[in-house]
């Protein structure tokens, strides 16, 4: 087969999440699905993958102890993961927003400090699970939904910030960065708001996951916020919008639903689309990244689609290798 | 190993379906399910694909000619239609290859192809060298001995314009026992018809494929690469109206390389390709991957992994 063209080390280091295989609690659960998934996405040029932070028995892959229920021990599916063709688990994406059975909740708040210590307990089981197949970060969804905690006050981000700065503590003890992803429903919204909870979390162990859709659609402008923030964006997750929530119907209840799901009042049909097909400039935001000397983990996504999965990431892959890759061929100089 | 050094190209025989707003289509239903059909194939590492020539047609109507089409190919990754399979109706008195009355026009026929199909750098004219076996028993050396002649006499025709004639044989195909595709090709021209290996074709008739390479391996011009889970042990070749797609016993006859259940051996036929120094084109197929739930992009990156990390290490 001809050669694929998408590195897994140098200054950008490309990945694939793994997060749009699993629709519903009960779709996805045979390991053997879990493994064809791995190899249709190293088929696909991806040899690198970040997984996500699951929970319950239906999620072999979701959690350390589904891994070594399933696989023996996390030390053994991480020496198996080359016999599927995936060359490693660089992070873990982590939402405490969402349900956890282990943990015993229905989604935590970070803006509420009584709910600090088992966030930090939670991501303590995935960071230390990052490490042990030598991965490098957790990313970490760390604002709730604005639907839920309503207008950030300074005092509630300065408690995200506290919980950022403990769990970075955490990571760092683990050899592990911390990066901090927004999404589109965030009670974080302003670029002000971004430069206030920086100040308050140190680099170098805490960044930006910069998510190019999340961002458009909350009503950014991704290349000149990159350009504000680069200093502190340490991942990318790259996929497309299709639209923006003009609307403002992030303050929806249940926005989850309502609007990526629903749609909205407009009843968008799809919110995230394959690279290339949407509302992001990606060749202006890697040509921003090159000239501002990004190096780090870019983790492409699919998210919800019509397609088959493997359509979303093959048609990722192909954007990648024929639009993206040719951009990126100015080499850097190995300063970091 | 650079893509320089190697000795195999990908191609991608292109049964592909897509479920979209329209319901279930075909990849040449717009020039959009084209592009996006073509570009998984090229993310994947195929540098061609192959097709029916009854795509010629939409081919030249949505990009106005055969070049221009090759042109949007070539733009997304994919270099040419290496081949064409040659779709013969197969009709008793009217176009049958063991029935030398109607070898003009099957010529005839054979010959328009490979004319309309200019300017997609087409390499092999792929046919079914006989009609299904139920029209064609019973499967006399006379018979065996019409349709070499036929297709000795294409494939001399077919060389005029580059392509080379080659023979596939189905399961359910008038000649695709052993014995039957041996005298095939001792009687037919070396010069001008060349065997195509279809691995699944070939291990459901309860022929090995890999043997049959070690025998034709001199006459092989390609291959499609597909796995299957079983043998027909019942002569479900004989059945009515298409073997493939009616037998009783048997919903979904091919899969991807790589499952579990899978009875050709793909390890020992590229180490007999590394033996024998095989060198052009390889083709996968995934023929009506779609049958129980699946669908063609994944098991089309499957068969990719398997090569990738499987048979790549022995020959590539």
């Amino acid at each position: 087969m001809k050669d694929q063209n998408i590195p897994f080390e140098g200054a950008i280091r490309w990945g694939y999440a793994f997060n749009q295989w699993k629709l519903g609690w009960q779709g996805f659960a045979r390991v053997d699905d879990n493994i064809r998934a791995l190899k249709i996405t190293s088929a696909s040029g991806f040899r690198c993958i970040e997984l996500t932070a699951g929970t319950g028995p239906w999620d072999p892959l979701g959690r350390p102890e589904s891994i070594a229920q399933h696989f023996g021990s996390v030390r053994k599916f991480a020496a198996q993961l080359d016999d599927w063709g995936i060359a490693r688990i660089p992070g873990v994406f982590f939402d405490p927003g969402q349900l956890s059975f282990e943990e015993g909740h229905f989604g935590l708040c970070a803006t509420d400090r009584a709910d600090h210590a088992l966030i930090r307990q939670q991501a303590g089981v995935h960071a230390r699970f990052v490490a042990d197949v030598g991965g490098e970060y957790l990313v970490i969804q760390a604002f709730p939904p604005y639907w839920r905690a309503g207008q950030l006050t300074a005092a509630a981000l300065s408690a995200v910030a506290d919980l950022i700065n403990a769990i970075a503590q955490d990571n760092r003890s683990l050899g592990l960065d911390t990066f901090i992803h927004l999404d589109a429903l965030s009670s974080l919204r302003a670029a002000e708001q971004i430069e206030a909870l920086l100040e308050q979390c140190p680099a170098p162990g805490i960044g930006l996951a910069f998510d190019t859709a999340e961002l458009t659609i909350a009503g950014h402008d991704v290349v000149g916020l990159y350009r504000r923030f680069h200093s502190r964006v340490r991942h990318f997750h790259f996929k497309d919008a299709l639209a923006v929530d003009t609307l403002e119907e992030y303050r929806l209840p249940n926005a989850e639903r309502a609007l990526i799901l629903a749609g909205g009042r407009r009843e968008i049909p799809r919110w995230f689309g394959e690279l290339g097909t949407g509302l992001v400039d990606f060749k202006s935001l890697l040509g921003a990244m090159h000239e501002l000397d990004y190096r780090g983990w870019v983790i492409v996504e699919s998210d919800r689609g019509p397609q088959p999965v493997a359509s979303s990431i093959l048609l990722n892959s192909w954007y990648v290798q024929q639009v993206l890759r040719p951009l990126q061929n100015r080499p850097l100089p190995d300063t970091r | 190993m650079s893509n320089a050094d190697r000795r195999l190209r990908f191609a991608y025989m292109d049964h592909w379906r897509i479920d979209g707003p329209q319901g279930y289509v075909s990849q040449y239903s717009s020039v959009r399910l084209l592009d996006s059909f073509l570009k998984q194939i090229a993310a994947l590492g195929f540098e061609g694909i192959e097709t029916f020539d009854f795509h010629l047609g939409v081919l030249t109507e949505l990009f106005g000619s055969l070049p221009a089409a090759r042109e949007f190919m070539q733009e997304r990754g994919i270099e040419r239609v290496v081949s064409l399979f040659h779709a013969v109706m197969y009709r008793n008195g009217v176009s049958q290859a063991h029935d030398r009355s109607t070898h003009e026009a099957l010529f005839d026929h054979a010959h328009h192809i490979v004319q309309s199909a200019a300017g997609l750098g087409v390499e092999n004219l792929i046919v079914m060298p006989a009609g299904q076996y139920y029209d064609v028993e019973p499967v006399t050396d006379e018979r065996i001995r019409a349709c070499a002649e036929l297709w000795s006499r294409v494939g001399r025709m077919t060389l005029d314009y580059g392509i080379k004639t080659c023979c596939h044989h189905e399961f359910y195909c008038g000649i695709h026992h052993a014995g039957q595709i041996r005298k095939f090709y001792e009687w037919s021209d070396p010069r001008h018809v060349f065997w195509y290996c279809d691995t699944a074709q070939h291990a459901i008739a309860g022929v090995d494929p890999v043997d049959l390479y070690l025998k034709l391996h001199g006459r092989c011009a390609g291959f499609h690469l597909k796995d299957t889970h079983h043998v027909d042990r019942v002569d479900d070749y004989r059945q009515r109206p298409e073997s493939e797609v009616t037998a009783k016993t048997t919903p979904r006859w091919f899969w991807e390389m790589g499952t579990p259940e899978g009875l050709v051996d793909f390890r020992a036929l590229f180490a007999a390709m590394k033996e024998y120094g095989y060198s052009g084109w390889v083709s996968v197929e995934h023929d009506k991957a779609d049958i129980g739930g699946g669908n063609y992009p994944a098991s089309t990156a499957i068969a990719v992994w398997y090569i990738r990390n499987v048979l790549q290490k022995i020959y590539c």
